[in-house]
């Protein structure tokens, strides 16, 4: 108990597996902030949960008037364009929502963190956390729509619970980037937002691949939230390809910027804390 | 809990703390590119620790005195491992539990109930204890049907209550008090210090940073008197707040 507790500043570590390990500590944390996150967004109602799926169904329903009725639209292979569309929209969600709310929940956390040591991605982690919970919901009105308009659901389907693992560590990685910046300059979210719009629109969300140029489509692939949604609609409901190197590419990034966003903000806070108080 | 006899739960060797601070330090983006397109932003490195040096063992209580902006909030920020040390070692030995304002940092339409087991699962406890303890907590700090309200609601007196009983809830090993003794009326104040002596006698130690020097006197063991950073008179707490009083006068 005594080792549990010590504290030498000349013995910390920053790592991956000691970050690990700090949030299997803090577990009882985590889940206390995720089902303090989650009660506050379904206000304890099923309601609430049908409420959070609307918004990823009627953004569908917009995006496939405007690319299949106005644009006259069409996926290769006559693939079901409503499942296709939703499930980019469900993946940007998560993306969207996750990070700013592990990047917010640092930002709101400055109190607590500046007072007392709480390993900072417990924070980032819980925020995203709470969102993937909101992701699969989602996936039950994913679920629903592949079988209706005759898409189908893939029988591996379980193995999209890898890409919800990893979009979760890209999330809270990203969240501690991000959260330096927010915490920094009042201002930067104005910034932070194109930059993520820019970053949807090199997604194929509404468009599939094919009908893009082959530098565009090269800046897309190498987009990571490219690979992601590959994984997703792949493994999910068939309405994509993901080829080994998506895989390889989500599995990289995200540890990558988990392991990244962890460097960066145990580097920043301390100057971050000592400045602003 | 069993200790080893003489064994110093913090030690503090040499701790300097600075960083680099932008003179006009601006808030935004657009603020700082203009500063710097102008050429305006000039870099200074602050000292807010130098050199300072002391150990605590069990059942000390140490007061840190000195002026607003002396570096005490720092040295507690350094003891509780939010701020690593620029030069120097700090090593603590067993559970610290600061005494948070529960206002920041906390969500303000949540009721105190909610925000305690958060603030004590935060310091590391379970949170399943934390929903067991919670009513005695409520009780001890007085709030009555408070507890239940959302913590916007409350005053600043019974952020401080609330805050204090949850962090002595649970005898931590190293309890760091920051100045929030002074809300409460005589009542709670004269309880928060009978709970502060008996945490003192179950082997812990406590850092004091207060400007209240008749509970410096009363409670601590020892006094630091820091002034820009450096430690300038330790020892005796009478002989340290004689000096600390004559500082203010001069």
């Amino acid at each position: 108990m005594e080792d549990g507790n010590l504290y030498d500043s000349e013995a910390q570590k920053v790592g991956f597996a000691p970050a690990i390990k700090e949030l299997w500590e803090r577990r009882e944390l985590i889940k206390l902030l995720v089902n303090r996150d989650l009660s506050v967004r379904y206000r304890k109602s099923v309601i609430g949960i049908f409420w959070t799926m609307l918004n990823p169904l009627l953004t569908t329903i917009v995006l496939w008037f405007v690319f299949v009725e106005l644009f006259g639209g069409r996926l290769p292979d006559n693939q079901q364009y409503a499942p296709f569309v939703l499930s980019g929209v469900l993946v940007l969600t998560f993306f969207n929502q996750g990070f700013s709310q592990a990047a917010d929940s640092l930002t709101a956390a400055y109190g607590i963190l500046s007072k007392v040591y709480v390993p900072p991605q417990t924070f980032a982690f819980s925020g995203s956390i709470s969102n993937a919970v909101n992701f699969l919901f989602g996936c039950i009105a994913l679920f629903v729509v592949s079988i209706f308009t005759g898409a189908g659901i893939n029988p591996l389907a379980p193995i999209a619970i890898l890409f919800v693992i990893c979009m979760v560590f890209y999330v809270t990685g990203l969240g501690l980037i991000v959260s330096t910046i927010y915490v920094r300059f009042d201002d930067a979210r104005n910034i932070v937002i194109v930059l993520l719009q820019l970053m949807t629109y090199l997604t194929p969300i509404f468009y599939p691949k094919t009908i893009l140029s082959e530098p565009v489509r090269w800046v897309v692939n190498l987009n990571p939230l490219t690979s992601f949604l590959e994984v997703f609609r792949a493994t999910f409901c068939n309405t994509g390809i993901a080829t080994i190197f998506d895989w390889c590419y989500m599995f990289a990034s995200s540890l990558l910027m988990f392991f990244v966003g962890i460097k960066v903000f145990t580097k920043k806070w301390p100057s971050l804390v000592a400045m602003l108080s | 809990m069993k200790r080893h006899a003489n064994r110093f739960l913090i030690e503090v060797d040499n701790l300097s703390l600075s960083y680099r601070i932008a003179h006009n330090q601006a808030k935004s983006l657009r603020e700082t590119l203009i500063n710097f397109a102008k050429r305006e932003s000039i870099l200074t490195h602050h000292t807010a620790l130098d050199g300072v040096s002391f150990s605590l063992s069990e059942g000390e209580t140490l007061a840190v005195l000195g002026r607003n902006g002396a570096g005490k909030s720092t040295l507690l920020k350094c003891l509780a491992r939010v701020l690593p040390p620029t030069k120097g070692r700090v090593v603590t030995r067993g559970v610290v539990a600061p005494l948070i304002e529960l206002g920041a940092g906390f969500h303000p339409d949540l009721t105190g109930r909610e925000n305690a087991i958060l603030y004590g699962t935060i310091l590391g406890r379970s949170s399943r204890v934390m929903q067991t303890r919670i009513d005695d907590i409520a009780a001890w700090s007085g709030l009555g049907k408070f507890i239940d309200l959302p913590i916007r609601t409350y005053s600043s007196g019974m952020l401080g209550r609330l805050s204090f009983a949850v962090a002595t809830d649970e005898a931590p090993d190293i309890l760091m008090v920051d100045e929030v003794l002074s809300v409460g009326d005589a009542e709670f104040q004269g309880r928060s210090k009978a709970r502060m002596e008996t945490i003192m006698r179950e082997s812990a130690c406590m850092v004091l940073v207060t400007h209240n020097l008749a509970l410096v006197r009363e409670l601590a063991t020892r006094a630091i008197l820091i002034d820009n950073g450096k430690i300038t008179a330790s020892g005796n707490p009478d002989n340290v707040v004689k000096k600390y009083e004559s500082s203010l006068e001069s």
